[in-house]
């Protein structure tokens, strides 16, 4: 029986929903509409009484206050009428909480065939519309075709009896499970059903997998278990293993790297393990608060004595390129299942976001397939919903806008969690299969969500990339396994513990499988969504929010009783074993069956090319500029550009301050809207210990050289956590590499040498401030192929490439929070010093991109001269010398005085001439002091009855007194070089500017 | 033994528990964060505390209003048991999503003792969006609220998309007669906000916070208290402490409550007078 209950607000209250489509559709298409009412939909496909129904309409679906409902269409007037609905498969959170709802409150559980599907309609007036304008907003601001589907009603078409009909997207598949098998006479063969069946299979893995199959032990040893030829769930089983996601062939490559200016050749072989994984393992035996790296779903250091704390990061590109909300959420709530699966279990303690798109306001010709403006708000929402509803604060991200992200965005999520270092008198980091040990999936049940999603982010985009791997996250099922499984570890119950996520079981318990040397595992007993997954699908499907947790037989009872009390659905699917085998089976029937050692088989490793071409050698050289006039209105401008300007519409719709633990908030300074330089958050509430955690970003630089683009991001990352008051030498990192596809062909990808020098630089500088500034790197993520093919006017297409990108992201912990520091200003009299010297660093700068130019003299780090620096800032904190810090970024000094100046609503009067400049005199100029963006610097006030103490702490380092912070009625008054006034500017102008471009956004 | 005893309600997706209990730790009382399905089941039994807390964050992924499968929920299993406990003389404090589920149940506003029907809801803001922002809360004096017991000007944080406190006039007019208006949104000086944005975040009718049953000891606020349980938990707290020290006061005195645990600690004493 399928009934429909129509819900909405009653009309004296204003429809915040509503509104926000009418507000969008006059910003982003220039649509005038009168109002637009929302009615919420629940349709129930369930044999229910009637007085079920009205049960259930009176106590879960209206508010008495606020809502009206009925069974029958709803008459609410409208010019358009939209219906917007999920698609077959499709995750309906609200459709299944309202499932448990009703059962609760029925006494009465939902047979296999029942269900409850939530949808909307958009009861929408405006004289001026059209059914093309209906289109316009259904499927460019409510509906993405790929999980939803619409229907448009005029209000001549709306049969008030009928109204939307009824739409239940339920999943049949007419299918019985099969495994097949796939002959493997040839590589021809065998490649040909890799492009079919979509398994990424790479060339020269070929022979090595037929190799294996074709062997004559292997084929007995087969034989006797029933199969022959390699089974789907064999194939795919490699094809996931091997795939760049989650294999790092990249990093792991040979790359032979060419400088054309010398012609120096280098053989890099494994950019990981040299670059990477030597100088972290080096650093883990200098730091004694290393706890775990290199080997687990994430790295663990030391917080106190009694505790650790977790890290790890992520990007969830390809997906929100489909499907910007479903994308997003998936990803943060993905990214919190690492620290969960980390040791034997961490508990969240916060997230992170970080956001590269194109133009806001692009209005080129290339049609990426979600507008940037549209998948900015999809992925924005989607990180929204995924933490808020985790429970867990996002205190710190960024967004960066670039036009080379039209082909591809990328969205960063990044996760700490914090776990007691020993559990039941075990160090927690420490974890293992053994045989015997039974195999447990934990949380949501498997469906075809997510196949080949591995695989795909392993591809360039484009229009044949396939949608099946869109899903939306459930915070909420992830929220009640994540407080089962902290109360499990604590009674001891865990072995072993890691995530489903890319490749799913197929990955977790193939990787778990190595420690014991085997396993069995049993997919009849994985439960699923609905029936006629295929094996290799059940085997390798994506289906979120599942962990597979490892238990001895004796304490299954207990687990799986906590398992009901939590209302988490867990199943007990196999065991581990010892025999070196990977064996599956369905229904008894033996469906894979290799060698545990089948990985290290000896699959040859990548090539690349990279040849190094200098900036010189590419023609970039310095603009030939004047000095500017009027440097009030080039700071505004600098001010409100989209890359330097105030995002307090996105912080805000974060919560970052719940579980009580904020110390630093992203937003600072008197009236509480300054962008603060990182986070502290107090992850044991009762210490008064805390943890700083930052994140840099700063592709541009990768324009003229990628190695000083990495080195900047890793200093300004430092700096961010050293402004805050972290303990320098506690510092960890996270690489996150996004890149460009980089394997060279002649007409495809061209300048895929140059893009693998860059990788290559980057790696070095990597490795270069690792060791100097002495951070191992806790967890790192590659994701390569940032590129789409865009259509254009033509109908032609055209590669877009992104720069290459690396997101860094910093943590350390911080000895006394109560001596932690905020950049505003404080108070009248203080003196500014800047620390660091100056030097004609505008290459690639936000001055440069202002203007139009790229130039050439690209930031330098010097970390040498750094280190020393951040440690005497830290000692000067410690003391409580410093009234405000605040590192130099992006934009350079004057944007960053002003940053001071505006947080702390105090004027300040600054003198150029005091700079300390490193270079030729003959390039001291006043635009290049104040936009010049050389890393290393840091401005400080300071009260001036600490001015001598402060100032020995820096004896021999570049420090100098630049000038004085003034009352809330003075401007910020910067002195140029001649003596002359430069900037005159009230901190609220300067505001205002920084605040206007995204003021009105909500 | 003399211990006050808070049970704080956790699972099926709620959250705030552990600071909500750790901040009633601070005030004196011996906090347990307990399962629902603990005390449906009965392996924890609600007479054996004084205090019950309906914490914030989301439950059942508040798909279908904010706290609404929550309240049906207990009121379908342990509703009777609540009302015994009301009329014990225990507190009952529901905190954001805590506020929305007691709306829903009926125990707020419990005019003249019905603790069934629903009189007020917690909407959707105004603003359209989830909103994370520090706010000034004015303290109606003549309230019998006993969280809010001798205080006059709050700062907590809200964190909500569904806080704007909504009724039909007659209502309100009963709720502000009654006196049973506990906090108000307020401007920085404690003057009302009058449903000026930011300071009323969410568009609450009569720039309504929280409110209290007639008895005063069954409260609900959109504000977190809990989250400020430490000096630094504050928005401003590094320019305040800066001030402190150039006075050479001692900037890290912790002697004093936060304005979050003092509510708390209202709470605490509340039942510690009244004998436990």
């Amino acid at each position: 029986m399928l009934k429909r209950l129509e819900i909405r607000l009653k009309p004296q209250l204003n429809d915040a929903e509503g509104e926000g489509l009418r507000k969008k559709a006059k910003a982003y298409f220039g649509m005038v509409i009168d109002e637009v009412r929302t009615i919420h939909i629940v349709t129930l496909d369930a044999d229910l009484s009637d007085e079920q129904l009205m049960t259930i309409q009176r106590e879960l679906f209206t508010n008495p206050v606020t809502q009206e409902s009925s069974f029958e269409p709803l008459d609410t007037d409208f010019d358009w009428c939209l219906w917007v609905g999920f698609r077959p498969g499709v995750r309906d959170n609200p459709g299944s909480t309202a499932v448990e709802a009703i059962e609760d409150i029925l006494g009465q559980k939902f047979k296999s065939h029942e269900a409850v599907y939530t949808s909307k309609r958009y009861c929408i007036t405006g004289k001026n519309l059209t059914e093309k304008d209906a289109h316009t907003l259904a499927g460019e601001l409510l509906a993405n075709d790929i999980i939803q589907q619409w229907k448009v009603f005029s209000r001549e078409s709306w049969d008030p009896l009928t109204g939307v009909g009824f739409n239940v997207s339920k999943v049949l598949l007419d299918h019985s499970p099969t495994v097949s098998t796939i002959p493997v006479e040839s590589d021809e063969g065998l490649r040909k059903i890799s492009f079919e069946r979509s398994l990424a299979l790479n060339a020269k893995d070929i022979p090595v997998i037929r190799g294996y199959f074709c062997r004559d032990e292997v084929l007995s040893e087969r034989a006797r278990v029933g199969l022959t030829d390699p089974t789907d769930v064999e194939l795919e089983y490699i094809s996931q293993s091997r795939s760049d996601h989650c294999n790092h062939n990249t990093f792991q490559g040979i790359f032979r790297y060419t400088d054309i200016e010398t012609g120096q050749v280098v053989i890099e072989d494994n950019l990981f393990k040299t670059y990477i994984k030597e100088p972290t393992l080096l650093l883990k035996d200098r730091k004694d608060w290393v706890v775990s790296v290199l080997w687990d779903n994430a790295g663990i250091g030391r917080f106190d004595d009694e505790n650790n704390y977790v890290i790890t990061g992520e990007t969830h590109n390809s997906p929100s390129n489909m499907e910007a909300y479903g994308g997003a959420i998936t990803g943060i709530v993905g990214v919190y299942r690492d620290p969960l699966g980390t040791g034997l279990g961490s508990r969240l303690v916060m997230g992170s976001y970080g956001f590269c798109v194109a133009d806001r306001d692009y209005d080129g010709e290339l049609k990426p397939r979600l507008h940037p403006r549209r998948l900015l708000d999809g992925v924005i929402e989607g990180v929204k919903d995924g933490g808020n509803k985790s429970g867990i604060p996002t205190p710190f991200g960024q967004i960066y806008f670039d036009k080379g992200y039209l082909g591809k965005s990328l969205v960063f999520v990044t996760a700490l969690g914090i776990m007691p270092a020993k559990v039941k008198g075990k160090p927690s980091h420490e974890k293992k299969t053994s045989p015997g040990d039974l195999i447990i999936m934990c949380g949501g049940r498997v469906g075809k969500d997510g196949i080949h999603g591995v695989t795909a982010s392993s591809e360039v985009f484009s229009e044949h990339t396939p949608a099946g791997h869109v899903q939306i996250g459930d915070p909420y099922t992830q929220k009640k396994m994540h407080d089962f499984i902290l109360e499990a570890r604590d009674e001891g119950l865990i072995e072993f513990i890691t995530d489903n996520g890319g490749g799913g079981l197929s990955s977790s318990i193939g990787e778990s499988a190595e420690i014991s040397n085997g396993c069995h595992v049993q997919l009849d007993k994985v439960p699923l969504k609905y029936d006629g997954l295929d094996q290799w699908e059940i085997w390798i499907s994506e289906s979120q929010e599942r962990m597979t947790v490892v238990v001895r037989p004796c304490h299954l009872d207990r687990f799986m009783a906590l398992s009901g009390k939590h209302a988490v659905e867990s199943s007990v699917i196999g065991e581990y074993t010892d025999s070196g085998k990977l064996h599956i089976s369905y229904h008894g029937k033996t469906c894979a069956y290799v060698n545990m050692d089948l990985l290290s088989e000896g699959f040859p490793q990548w090539e690349f090319e990279a040849r190094w071409q200098t900036p010189e050698m590419r023609g970039l050289v310095e603009p030939v500029l004047g000095e500017p006039e009027n440097y009030n209105d080039l700071l505004l401008d600098l001010m409100d550009r989209p890359n330097m300007c105030s995002k307090e519409w996105v912080i805000r719709q974060y919560d970052h301050e719940v579980q009580g633990s904020s110390v630093i908030k992203p937003l600072v300074g008197k009236e509480r809207d300054v962008t603060s330089d990182a986070s502290v958050i107090k992850p044991v509430l009762g210490s008064e210990k805390g943890l700083a955690f930052s994140q840099a970003l700063l592709p541009s630089y990768s324009a003229i050289d990628a190695y000083h683009m990495t080195a900047c991001t890793i200093d300004e990352a430092v700096r961010r956590l050293i402004s805050v008051g972290a303990d320098p030498e506690q510092i960890g990192g996270v690489d996150n590499f996004c890149w460009p596809d980089i394997q060279y062909h002649p007409v495809n990808n061209p300048d895929g040498m140059f893009k693998a020098a860059q990788l290559v630089r980057s790696c070095r500088a990597l490795k270069d401030m690792c060791m100097a500034y002495e951070i191992p790197l806790l967890s790192g993520k590659d994701s390569m192929y940032v590129d789409g093919h865009l259509k254009g006017r033509y109908g032609q297409t055209q590669k877009v490439s992104a720069r290459e990108t690396m997101q860094f992201s910093a943590s350390a912990v911080v000895k006394d929070i109560n001596a932690c520091v905020t950049m505003d200003a404080k108070m009248e009299g203080d003196l500014i010093y800047l620390i660091g010297e100056t030097s004609d660093h505008l290459g690639a700068s936000e001055y440069y991109e202002h203007l139009g130019c790229t130039g050439a003299n690209v930031p330098c780090v010097k970390a040498s001269h750094y280190m020393p620096r951040y440690r005497a800032l830290a000692r000067a904190m410690e003391k409580g010398l410093v009234a405000s810090a605040h590192g130099v970024y992006r934009g350079g000094l004057a944007v960053h005085l002003a940053l001071v100046s505006m947080a702390g609503c105090l004027g300040m009067t600054v003198d150029l001439s005091q700079v300390i400049w490193e270079g030729h005199e003959d390039k001291l100029r006043n635009d290049r002091i104040l936009f010049s963006e050389t890393p290393g610097r840091l401005i400080v006030t300071v009260p001036p009855e600490h001015k001598s103490v402060f100032e020995k702490l820096f004896s021999g380092m570049a420090l100098k007194m630049i000038g004085q912070v003034r009352s809330s009625l003075d401007p910020l008054l910067i002195t140029g070089m001649n003596g002359k006034q430069c900037v005159l500017l009230l901190p609220g102008d300067l505001k205002k500017s920084w605040k206007k471009r995204f003021g009105d956004v909500i | 033994m003399n211990d006050v005893k808070v049970l704080v309600l956790t699972g099926y997706g709620l959250n705030c528990d552990h600071e909500t209990a750790y901040a009633f730790e601070l005030a004196g009382a011996v906090a347990t964060r307990v399962h629902i399905n603990s005390l449906i089941d009965g392996s924890q039994t609600l007479s054996d505390y004084h205090i019950l807390v309906f914490g914030g964050g989301f439950s059942w992924g508040d798909d279908h209003g904010a706290g609404v499968v929550q309240a049906v929920r207990l009121k379908t299993h342990i509703g009777s048991t609540l009302k015994d406990f009301i009329n014990k003389g225990n507190l009952i404090l529901g905190i954001c999503n805590g506020f929305q589920t007691l709306v829903n149940m009926g125990l707020l506003p419990g005019f003249d003792g019905d603790y069934q029907t629903r009189r007020v809801a917690l909407t959707y803001n105004d603003c359209g969006n989830f909103r994370d922002d520090w706010v000034t809360l004015k303290v109606n004096s003549k309230c019998p609220c006993v969280f809010t017991k001798g205080m006059d000007i709050l700062e907590y944080p809200i964190r909500h998309g569904e806080g704007k406190f909504y009724a039909e006039p007659k209502e309100i007019e009963t709720l502000v007669s009654n006196n049973q208006v506990a906090i108000r949104y307020a401007m920085a000086d404690g003057t009302r906000a009058m449903g000026k944005f930011p300071e009323n975040p969410n568009g609450s009718v009569d720039d309504i916070a929280g409110i209290c049953d007639s008895t005063g000891r069954v409260f609900g606020l959109m504000p977190h208290p809990e989250a400020f349980n430490h000096p630094t938990n504050h928005p401003t707290w590094t320019r305040t402490c800066d001030q402190a020290r150039r006075m050479g006061e001692d900037a890290t005195t912790r002697a004093q409550d936060t304005l979050g645990i003092r509510l708390f600690r209202n709470g605490v004493d509340y039942i510690r007078n009244r004998g436990l």
